[in-house]
């Protein structure tokens, strides 16, 4: 499995982040990273402590990282969720997003495991 | 309304009434008082008068009687009885003394004369009686002839002339001495008197009387009333009886009289002094009616006034309920807009609306065909629009109503204000199949201050109503152009019209057409859209920008709109704009386009030539071709009469060769004509409006180069930032390390915060000067970029200044304000773009 697929698999744009970081070192470095990154993690511990500020800044960070790794599909969804967040209100949109952001989230991981495994590691 | 006007009224009219009728009455009361009180004073006067009137006469009287009988005395006293030739002594004194005759008068009541008529007396009784006593006594007489005579008798003895000795000696003056003396009937007085005696009879009488005596005179002025007469006769007696004084008021008939009576001393006479009234009333009477007419005169007088107050009181009333029930109507007109414009803008809210969940329902159904899905998303985002338009609307009416919409103002440029209300316009216009077109002329000042975005929303109002009303094939015109403005040098007058041939407006609806909520009701215009609140919207902003509209309408022939601007000149100064000195030629069917084009070339040092159609044009590039000297460039018109610009090009390709470029003209889209343009040999656009700057900036890749025209080249990344020292702060470690992955590729040196807090503390503890500048993410835990950015700006640091560009994830135009509000100079949205970057650092850190 190629890093391309991998990006493929995630449903993001490879060609955009290549343009961007310009090396495809550091695009595998960054992505094999994001599976280690607590974001998701403090967004589901906040979500179950109702805690809804705290919960959109998470939502807001995934965002960010999705952004400048051009994970398309994560950063569409955890932007949607980031913006019903917003406010610091819960919202029956909110759970359907939640959902939503942890498929694609899972997608990603699985995507991201898998890339990793046909690497070697 | 109606039934307070009514009792108002009536009120005012019994007030009225009231009033005159009270004043009437004091007035008439006054009067008739006044009246009588004169009448009471003329009486009393009267009385006084004649009492005074009578006691002078009878003192008179007293007086005259005195002298003549201390005359008669003093005879006595000096002539003795004894003394020679007495008789002719006594009689030559006597007549010094003015008497009428004198005798010695005897004890048995003859007289013995000494000269003179010889007398007899009336009454000789009493007359003998007192002179006997030794009694001085005055009598009347007649004499032979029947002439009265006064005698005045004082006690002497002398021998008479028969013998014996006499009582008294007797003069004697005529009655008309003593009435005379008196002035018991002067015709110059009012006032007459008689002098009777206790029975009535006369002694003397004075003016028409003719009885014998007085009370028969008093009975007979009161025949009608004999019971009066006597009264008046039995109180005279009586007073008489009690020798008292006797005043009283006759009434006879209309006539008043006032009557005095009282005694005269020597003798047994009284004196009555009688006044009428007559005239005296008359006086009386006339000092009464001319007070009645000036009361009476000044009761009119008052009334009047007060009619007049009333009437004037009442006007005002009727004036002011007038105004109530006009500011009534207008409230009630306001009210009634708004609910219309509710019920309106409730419709018009639904439309697009019930589009949108109705074409969700649809894509929804239809959720695996693409095609019909984005169709259906293509008019969701077409309502939605619309949706939003409704919205900023009603927004911004309601900030103009709460007097909350501000002006922006900032320097902006004229052209770019054109081209984007041409590129925004376009697309309507060519839906439409309108034909549209831009003219400026005498443009002087490019750069001027005002709000941009208002100035859109103005213009795109009058283009979006002209786009809107004109039938698909119309024609709309844009116009602007500058003169110098009244306010100063300082400023420019910047004259917009918007022009179409649409379907008008009826003077009506002109007269509202920039109230609120209105909209023009009628069949025709039914199926427009729109929340009617556009016009309003555009006149506040004008207003506001200190502006005026001016509209000009007629019913099926169009309309035009005028906007003046008196707009400040914008400091900044303009480039230096100077092309090489090229010949060009300007091809358009409008002459003052042409006219203006070519002053503007000439203005950025290019030569230039015009011609209103192709035909022209081609024949004038054909004449400089014969002579060697070719035009350096030519611009055509793409839509001209005859020939259009197209194919004008392919002519001139096909005759003089690909040399010279050729560029299009043209308010419309480029990118519709782009290809049919190129495959004609055109080589490039330039859009209208002709700025000078337009036609600067579409001419200067001809410079050098004329053929090919190039892109300019892609830049290469600078990296010339090495050693600076960045501050990032940032809470997630991937996204730091890329950002450090990236940015240490431009030569920076970054170091990381990773909170707001730890930003604020690492920038404390650094050495002045160290970090050139900070990237601040703004979501981040403890404290949030916001707050870090307002707490290093208020350190006292004298780098506290540094730049501090934001980072986020968020790109709404309310976070970058808000950016900027706390204090940081700029702000690029995530995913991280070095080149974006890099250009903010170069300009805040490299100051480029």
């Amino acid at each position: 499995m190629t890093l391309k697929e991998c990006y493929a698999a995630m449903g993001s744009n490879y060609d955009e982040v290549i343009g961007r970081l310009r090396s495809e070192r550091l695009v595998q470095k960054f992505v094999l990273k994001f599976a280690d990154d607590g974001s998701f993690d403090l967004l589901q511990r906040s979500l179950a402590e109702q805690n809804y500020s705290e919960a959109f800044r998470a939502a807001h960070t995934i965002k960010g990282v999705c952004q400048n790794l051009s994970l398309t599909k994560l950063g569409a969804s955890s932007s949607a969720l980031a913006e019903t967040l917003r406010g610091g209100v819960w919202s029956e949109e909110a759970a359907a997003l939640v959902e939503e952001t942890t498929k694609d989230y899972q997608d990603t991981i699985s995507a991201i495991r898998a890339f990793q495994e046909a690497q070697g590691g | 309304m109606n039934n307070q006007k009514k009792s108002t009224t009536r009120f005012l009219t019994v007030s009225l009434l009231l009033v005159a009728i009270s004043c009437v009455c004091i007035f008439s009361f006054l009067a008739f008082f006044m009246n009588r009180k004169s009448a009471d004073t003329i009486s009393s006067v009267g009385t006084i008068y004649m009492t005074g009137m009578g006691e002078k006469v009878s003192q008179h009287f007293e007086t005259t009687i005195d002298l003549r009988l201390i005359q008669v005395e003093s005879l006595v006293d000096t002539i003795s009885s004894g003394s020679p030739g007495l008789r002719s002594n006594l009689v030559y004194n006597a007549q010094a003394r003015g008497f009428e005759g004198l005798s010695f008068y005897s004890d048995d009541g003859t007289f013995d004369t000494l000269y003179g008529d010889t007398i007899t007396l009336a009454d000789s009784e009493s007359f003998l009686k007192s002179l006997r006593v030794g009694a001085k006594k005055v009598a009347v007489g007649v004499d032979p002839e029947g002439e009265k005579f006064v005698l005045l008798g004082v006690p002497a003895q002398y021998p008479m002339r028969g013998g014996g000795e006499s009582v008294a000696l007797v003069a004697s003056l005529t009655a008309d001495y003593i009435a005379e003396t008196l002035s018991l009937y002067s015709d110059d007085s009012l006032v007459y008197s008689h002098i009777i005696r206790k029975d009535g009879s006369f002694v003397i009488r004075s003016g028409d009387a003719f009885r014998e005596s007085y009370f028969d005179r008093i009975h007979s002025m009161f025949d009608s009333v004999p019971e009066n007469g006597d009264q008046y006769v039995r109180e005279l007696e009586a007073a008489m009886q009690k020798g008292e004084d006797y005043s009283t008021l006759l009434t006879v008939g209309e006539e008043r009289r006032h009557l005095y009576c009282t005694k005269l001393a020597y003798s047994e006479w009284y004196l009555v002094t009688v006044l009428p009234y007559g005239e005296l009333d008359e006086a009386v009477n006339d000092l009464g009616k001319t007070w009645i007419y000036a009361v009476f005169l000044g009761c009119a007088v008052v009334l009047l006034a007060l009619l007049l107050v009333f009437a004037q009181y009442f006007k005002l009333l009727r004036e002011q309920m007038k105004e109530l029930e006009h500011a009534k109507k207008a409230a009630e007109h306001a009210n009634k807009a708004k609910s219309e414009f509710l019920s309106n803008m409730s419709h018009d809210i639904r439309t697009p609306m019930n589009a949108i969940v109705g074409m969700t329902a649809i894509a929804t159904a239809n959720i695996n065909d693409t095609q019909q899905v984005q169709n259906c998303l293509k008019k969701i985002t077409l309502s939605s629009r619309h949706l939003l338009g409704l919205i900023n609307d009603v927004l911004d009416m309601s900030k103009i109503e709460s007097g909350k919409l501000t002006l922006n103002m900032d320097q902006i440029s004229l052209r770019e204000v054109m081209d984007s209300i041409v590129s925004i316009v376009q697309p309507q216009v060519r839906a439409k199949h309108q034909q549209f077109d831009v003219f400026i002329h005498d443009i002087s000042t490019e750069n001027v201050c005002c709000d941009s975005v208002r100035l859109n929303q103005v213009l795109i109002n009058f283009l979006g109503n002209a786009i809107k009303f004109t039938p698909d094939g119309g024609s709309i015109q844009v116009s602007l152009y500058e003169e110098d403005s009244p306010k100063g040098g300082e400023f420019i007058r910047v004259h917009l019209t918007v022009k179409d041939n649409g379907i008008g407006m009826t003077p009506e609806f002109q007269a509202k057409i920039f109230d609120s909520f209105s909209r023009e009701d009628s069949t025709r215009v039914r199926k427009t859209e729109g929340t009617g609140l556009g016009m309003a919207i555009t006149k506040y902003i004008v207003d506001a920008m200190g502006g005026t509209i001016d509209v000009e309408s007629e019913l099926g022939k169009g309309s035009e709109f005028h906007v003046t601007l008196d707009l400040e000149r914008a400091q900044i100064q303009e480039e230096d704009m100077i092309l090489p000195e090229w010949n060009l030629l300007v091809t358009d069917d409008d002459q003052q386009l042409c006219e203006s084009t070519v002053a503007s070339l000439q203005a950025i040092g290019v030569r230039a030539d015009w011609a209103l159609d192709a035909e022209t044009a081609i024949q004038m590039i054909e004449k400089r071709h014969q002579h060697g000297d070719d035009y350096h460039i030519i611009l055509l018109d793409w839509k001209l009469p005859g020939m259009d610009g197209i194919t004008a090009a392919k002519e001139i390709r096909r005759r003089f060769g690909t040399n010279t470029p050729i560029l299009l003209i043209s308010a419309y889209d480029w990118s519709e004509i782009e290809t049919d343009a190129k495959s004609a040999g055109i080589t490039g656009f330039i859009s209208k409006p002709l700025f000078k700057s337009t036609l600067f900036y579409g001419l200067k890749p001809f410079i050098g180069a004329p053929q090919a025209p190039e892109e300019a080249p892609h830049e290469e990344i600078p990296s010339h930032f090495e050693g600076k020292k960045v501050l990032l702060a940032e809470d997630n470690d991937l996204n730091w390390e890329i950002a450090e992955e990236l940015l240490s590729e431009l030569g920076l040196e970054l170091e990381w915060a990773e909170n707001g807090q730890i930003c604020v503390e690492k920038f404390q503890a650094s050495p002045l000067g160290y970090y050139d500048a900070i990237l601040m993410d703004l979501r981040m835990p403890v404290m949030s970029g916001y707050e870090a950015t307002r707490a290093i700006r208020a350190l006292d640091r004298a780098d506290a200044s540094l730049p501090i560009i934001a980072m986020t994830a968020d790109a709404f135009s309310e976070d970058i304000k808000k950016c900027l509000e706390c204090g940081m100079n700029a702000h690029v949205a995530k995913p991280i773009d070095v080149r974006e970057i890099s250009r903010l650092l170069d300009k805040y850190i490299n100051n480029l």
